[in-house]
């Protein structure tokens, strides 16, 4: 079930999990968020990816100034049940990966679209780049495709 | 695909008060009810294995999460406590369930900080996770000691 929620969220419901997905944000097929800032991008885990994936035990991310084609590892993911390696939904240089995180990669888990960003991008050809993305209902409903899929008996 | 496994055991009676249980994993052993309870001393018995089993799931839970949060362990001991009341219908319940584990850790001097949060992480992971500690509905009450030895 995926419910509109006052807030700008879509919400999906899947057995006893609740995952959420701002609707002013575009999504990776891989569970990044992307959300434009200007002529950069903030970049983060979704709701649906951290809570698949489990608790956030270390985040690896890219230095600042290292250049990303669309596709190379944006963030390596070390939690209690599985590493995780992210790929980059866009070309762009990276201006800056969340140093928060080194000390307290909980903040992934617990406010995935606030203080859990992961990186910020510097992307050249953004429309072209940006229509490459999922909106949050078509990513919503991938989501709701794979959890289901995992739960079929 | 739903994803799912089975465990089990077996146990047969043997008279009186004495039972015999095959786990799935291989041990056998006598078991019995408490002393208290009509039954004999020295061996396996409901309670301590309702005990033993949360208490055996969450310190296998924190070796995994130990590793995965990079923690050098020295030593893990944890005695666990189950509390069981009495109801005034005469049914039992285990309310709660304390654990209280004694955790050494290695860290250097300016990592100590850091280790000691990130073992807390780990504790609270490794309850989250069990799958013992998810399936009871006693509450769960974690009591931790928790030191650290400084690497010279």
């Amino acid at each position: 079930m995926t419910n509109d929620q006052n807030d700008g969220s879509l919400q999906l419901i899947v057995d006893k999990f609740i995952f959420t997905f701002p609707q002013n944000l575009q999504y990776s097929e891989a569970g990044l968020w992307i959300r434009r800032e200007g002529i950069m991008v903030r970049i983060g885990l979704s709701d649906f990816t951290q809570q698949r994936n489990g608790d956030i035990a270390f985040a690896n991310l890219p230095e600042a100034g290292s250049v990303l084609d669309a596709g190379d590892e944006i963030a390596s993911l070390e939690t209690v049940k599985a590493n995780l390696s992210l790929p980059s939904p866009l070309k762009g240089r990276v201006v800056e990966a969340n140093s928060i995180l080194r000390d307290s990669p909980e903040f992934i888990n617990q406010d995935p679209y606030g203080k859990g960003w992961l990186v910020v991008l510097q992307v050249e050809h953004m429309e072209r780049e940006l229509c490459k993305l999922l909106d949050a209902e078509a990513y919503s409903s991938m989501a709701k495709r794979q959890a289901e899929a995992e739960l079929k008996p | 695909m739903s994803q799912t496994a089975t465990y089990h055991t077996t146990v047969q009676w043997k008279g009186e008060h004495w039972g015999r249980i095959r786990m799935g994993n291989g041990p056998e052993m006598d078991f019995s009810a408490p002393p208290d309870a009509h039954g004999h001393s020295g061996v396996l018995t409901p309670e301590d294995a309702f005990v033993a089993a949360v208490n055996t799931c969450v310190m296998m839970m924190f070796l995994w999460s130990a590793e995965r949060f990079k923690l050098q362990l020295i030593s893990f001991e944890c005695h666990a406590e189950g509390t069981k009341r009495i109801e005034l219908d005469r049914t039992e319940i285990f309310t709660q369930v304390t654990l209280r584990p004694r955790i050494v850790l290695r860290t250097d001097a300016a990592g100590r900080e850091s280790t000691l949060k990130r073992s807390q992480r780990a504790l609270d992971s490794a309850v989250k996770y069990s799958l013992v500690a998810n399936s009871i509905k006693s509450k769960l009450v974690l009591e931790p000691e928790i030191e650290t030895v400084l690497t010279p």
